[in-house]
């Protein structure tokens, strides 16, 4: 493996095979980097494994008050036995000459059986020549020194006392070097190669919002499969929205609570006479309700692009076509991570020849191969405007279920008879949200309107 | 959609010989939604269409077809009898004009099936009865009730004590004071009278829609019962009717009638309707080449009765089937009792050729040069709220589009601009490194005769050294390059904006739109600690119609 080093790594790896072991500190003398320079070729060393860093503790001592009264008089035991070799004393005179140090002193004194007490005189009885700490008391004085130059022992008995000793702790760094970069020679011109096994940083990247990619795809899909997209108006009248598809006007899905009707918004001119006229008498023979047109001229937000599509074959009542329309449809729910009160859909039909439901279930398989999902089934279910009604299943292995995606059906003759359609209409669609989320693996819808700059510059698609 | 939560151990009992396993693969193909298994219980939801799937019973029937283990309609066998009649006073008429009823004896009732009872009157009375509105039941403990009854208006003055209460309440009480009064009270809208079933001893049993009297409580100890349902319209009244008969009947019950008489009222016939079919249109429609037979025994699994007529199919639906309006209907029986997963999928070749939607490829291209200039796609919702559209951008609000009842308090009213929502956006993302540059095209709505949908453009870019010109080149290149436009600026002044940094956009001197410099108010509003620049631009009528 060949190695490229930085200017930086080269002058620090130079300096320590000259001095094995450097500070930081010290290696800044020597190699005239900055501090910043430095921390950042020891860490890239370190990651290499061409460096070690060893942290290390020093402890100076320096005395306290205590030791400093006591270095310039002496131990409050020396003191006492000073006293005491001029001959035997009564305790107060004692306790006068000493002061408050005089507790203290007789307490070690007589724990050490240096003294006696005879009929309330106190006298020598064992003094000792040395007293511990009264070396490294001297040692130090009033300067300050290093702990490994004392006297483990004798320093002991100095930090057991109250304010003698001042500790002083120092952190420092050491670098050496490993021994694979003991060997290594820059003395060799490198040719301005570079590190290429170095990290980068990421490019944000400037896209397509990830939900609109996959609304692409899809639009891309339908149309190789022989579909003209057709637009249409998000607002519409409840007659399009409902009444052309079979909904009856007291049907729960039209309520408030489902639909986002508009605020005091209604369209006057909402079909041709003949429209109305045949849509209405539809509901009134099957759903046997009082038709009320001021209902239908309600503005409702889509609930599905369904309404697009029926107006369209409603008025160009073509004998052969295969139309698909997207774009955002609304509900009034509750937003969670499951749900929104905007999403998009697709919807599409077929017209003409090769009508059947097998036909209808082709294209959805073919449309779900294209988008990389092979296992699916398909359940009957209910939609209000469509007999017979499908719904596909799609497995998902990551979430190692099976999942609902496009409902499907033929249109009802009472949906296209009253509009004048003559021929039979498959028609099938869905939510696009769904597909993006397994496309994406996220799981909290609200994500794709979030717009959290730091999704849209990392999302990545994993199917 | 509403759920029933079924027992695997009682569809079994009911069913007949069948493993757990089979049901749970066979519930789907009868258009039941699994929600959740766990144990022996499963929920599924059905749809309201489908009333009877609101019990087991009913579900178990459905099986038993798919099964082959019974096949063909259930007959409703109801005993004439002359004990039990209801006698209609026309003062009803302008209230709650219908009533129908049946009386169901020797069945055994626990709590569970008592449980099902109330959920299948509940889902009854949300779906087909348009919340009671339409039609309405009530299930009664025959013993009782002494017979002949009377329907009639009573005033709203006339004490009973209705159920789960024990003391007599006047109408106006319960209606005033009762969660199912307030609920259902404004059907009967502002009349003097009520309706009221009485029985021969001037008992109340029953004030339609909205409760029965507490005597007539079914309990665990019930063993006849006396179901009426009352409605606006007879059909619809009887229809709900014959779902309770029929899951009675395959309850255990035995069926009585009730005669019902007066002021246009008849006793219920639970007839059979009959509807030809024929082979070609179910073959055509499915695909497929079936037999007339296959399709008789099709008809057959989906508990229908159907018989060969010549070259045509004759089906026969028992009352409790009125979600099968015509011919169509039966095709799709026939899918289900033939098997959706028998149906092979297949393409054919296109005979069409498929083309984008002009506006879609203008929008595509104007995607990719954004993009090419470094801007990131935003996408917003449509409905949106008065804080972002206008309170935080400054705009003043003059004519609004708001949607009724909205859940959500930031989904209220319809936006008339792009730009307030990308602003919005930046607010969210103000730890994110900049430069952020974000562009969103979409549909906006302008309140006139009634609504105009027009499809709007904006960009904005937000960095520390953002700048008019900077905004004003990216716009002039994307409408050079993209579609051959050239662009005009003149000072203009707008809430949003900065003034003395803000101009019109003007191409061939028709205005389409503004761009400058976000106020400094605006960025405070959002605490967005970097300049702002951007623009918006109606394409409608620029690049398309």
């Amino acid at each position: 493996m060949s190695q490229v080093f930085h200017e930086i790594e080269k002058k620090i790896i130079s300096t320590l095979k000259i001095e094995p072991k450097l500070t930081p500190e010290k290696l800044q003398d020597k190699t005239q980097l900055s501090p910043d320079q430095i921390r950042r070729g020891i860490e890239w060393l370190k990651l290499k494994g061409l460096a070690n860093v060893t942290e290390s503790k020093i402890i100076e001592y320096s005395l306290g008050k205590n030791g400093l009264e006591s270095f310039r008089k002496g131990l409050p035991e020396r003191r006492l036995l000073d006293s005491l070799k001029k001959g035997s004393m009564n305790s107060s005179d004692l306790q006068k000459e000493l002061g408050p140090v005089f507790g203290p002193a007789i307490g070690l004194a007589k724990k050490n059986d240096w003294i006696t007490f005879v009929d309330n005189k106190i006298s020598l009885k064992n003094p000792p020549s040395n007293i511990p700490g009264e070396k490294t008391l001297e040692q130090i004085g009033d300067g300050q020194i290093l702990s490994e130059k004392i006297d483990q022992i004798d320093l002991k008995s100095l930090l057991i006392r109250p304010d003698f000793l001042i500790e002083k702790i120092n952190k420092t760094k050491e670098i050496t070097l490993a021994k694979t970069a003991q060997t290594l020679d820059f003395s060799s011109p490198d040719l301005g190669a570079i590190d290429v096994e170095a990290k980068v940083p990421d490019v944000y990247v400037t896209r397509t919002h990830p939900l609109k990619n996959t609304i692409d795809e899809i639009r891309e899909i339908f149309v190789t499969l022989g579909f003209t997209e057709i637009l249409g108006t998000m607002t519409q009248p409840s007659f399009w929205n409902f009444d052309a598809l079979f909904t009856p006007q007291d049907h729960p899905a039209r309520e408030l609570q489902d639909t986002f009707f508009l605020d005091g918004i209604s369209k006057k001119k909402i079909g041709t006479s003949e429209q109305i006229k045949r849509v209405s008498e539809s509901h009134k023979k099957h759903w046997r309700y009082h038709w009320d047109i001021s209902e239908a001229r309600k503005m409702v937000l889509r609930t599905h692009t369904t309404c697009v599509t029926i107006k369209h074959l409603s008025e160009q009542k073509p004998d052969e076509a295969r139309l698909f329309s997207l774009g955002r449809v609304f509900r009034n729910e509750k937003v969670s991570y499951k749900h929104l009160v905007e999403f998009n859909q697709i919807e599409g039909v077929v017209i003409g020849k090769d009508t059947s439901l097998r036909d209808l279930m082709g294209i959805q398989r073919e449309f779900y191969k294209r988008i990389g999902i092979t296992k699916i089934k398909f359940w009957p279910t209910f939609f209000p405007y469509t007999e017979p009604s499908l719904q596909t299943m799609v497995y998902n292995e990551k979430l190692g279920k099976w999942i609902e995606l496009f409902g499907m059906g033929i249109f009802r003759p009472e949906v296209t008879k009253p509009l004048g359609i003559s021929k039979p209409v498959l028609a099938w669609g869905g939510g696009i949200e769904r597909i993006a989320m397994l496309k994406y693996g996220i799981d909290d819808v609200r994500e794709f309107y979030n717009n959290h700059l730091s999704w849209l510059r990392s999302a990545t698609k994993c199917q | 959609m509403p759920v029933v939560t079924l027992n695997y151990s009682s569809l079994q009992k009911l069913i007949g010989k069948v493993s757990k396993k089979q049901i749970s693969e066979l519930l789907p193909f009868l258009g039941l939604d699994i929600e959740s298994e766990e144990n022996n219980q499963v929920r599924v939801e059905y749809s309201p269409n489908r009333p009877d799937y609101s019990t087991d019973i009913g579900i178990a029937l459905g099986l038993q077809g798919l099964l082959g283990i019974k096949t063909g309609a259930v007959k409703l066998k109801v005993k004439k009898s002359k004990d039990y009649s209801i006698k209609v006073n026309s003062d009803v008429s302008k209230i709650r004009p219908y009533v129908t009823a049946i009386v169901a004896k020797n069945g055994k009732i626990d709590s569970k099936i008592l449980e099902q009872f109330i959920q299948m009157q509940e889902d009854l009375h949300m779906g087909i009865g348009r919340k009671r509105k339409k039609s309405s039941i009530g299930i009664h403990d025959l013993d009782k009730i002494s017979f002949p009854l009377t329907y009639t208006a009573t005033n709203r003055s006339t004490k009973f004590i209705p159920l789960k209460s024990q003391n007599e309440n006047s109408v106006s009480q319960i209606i005033e004071n009762t969660d199912v009064g307030r609920d259902y009270g404004h059907i009967l809208g502002n009349s003097s009278k009520v309706p009221m079933i009485f029985d021969a001893k001037g008992e109340t049993v029953s004030l339609p829609p909205i409760i029965n009297a507490a005597i007539t409580t079914i309990t665990t100890k019930t063993k006849n019962l006396f179901v009426e349902v009352t409605g606006i319209n007879k059909e619809d009244a009887e229809d709900m009717l014959s779902v309770v008969a029929t899951i009675l009947q395959s309850a255990g019950f035995s069926l009585e009638s009730v005669n019902i008489s007066g002021s246009k009222n008849s006793s219920p016939k639970f007839e059979p309707r009959k509807i030809t079919i024929s082979s070609k249109l179910v073959n055509q429609t499915l695909g497929l080449n079936l037999s007339n037979s296959k399709i008789v025994s099709s008809l057959k699994k989906s508990r229908l009765d159907a018989t060969v007529k010549g070259t045509k199919i004759v089906c026969t639906i028992p009352p409790y089937r009125f979600d099968i309006f015509g011919p169509m209907d039966l095709v799709e029986e026939t899918a289900l009792g033939y098997g959706i997963q028998n149906l092979e999928p297949i393409l054919s070749p296109s005979q069409t050729i498929g083309q984008m939607n002009p506006i879609s490829l203008q929008l595509k291209s104007l995607n990719q040069i954004m993009i090419g200039l470094g801007y990131l796609e935003a996408l917003n919702s449509s409905l949106t709220s008065k804080k972002v559209l206008y309170e935080m951008t400054n705009r003043i609000a003059s004519k609004t589009i708001s949607v009724l009842d909205s859940k959500s308090q930031e989904h209220t009213i319809l936006r008339d601009s792009i730009l307030p929502g990308l602003l919005e956006n930046l607010s969210r993302n103000i730890h994110e490194s900049y430069p952020q540059k974000l562009f969103e095209t979409g549909t906006i709505f302008l309140p006139n005769n009634p609504i105009d949908e027009k499809i709007s453009f904006a960009a904005i870019s937000a960095h520390k050294e953002a700048n008019f010109s900077e905004i004003k080149s990216i716009l002039q290149s994307l409408l050079k390059i993209g579609f051959n436009l050239k662009i005009e600026t003149k000072t203009f002044d707008h809430e949003t904006f900065q003034k003395g940094k803000t101009a019109s956009i003007l191409i061939q001197g028709k205005q389409v739109g503004i761009i400058g410099e976000i106020s400094s108010k605006t960025i405070e509003n959002y605490k967005i600690r970097v300049p702002v620049v951007g623009f918006e631009i109606n394409l409608s009528g620029l690049i398309f119609d």
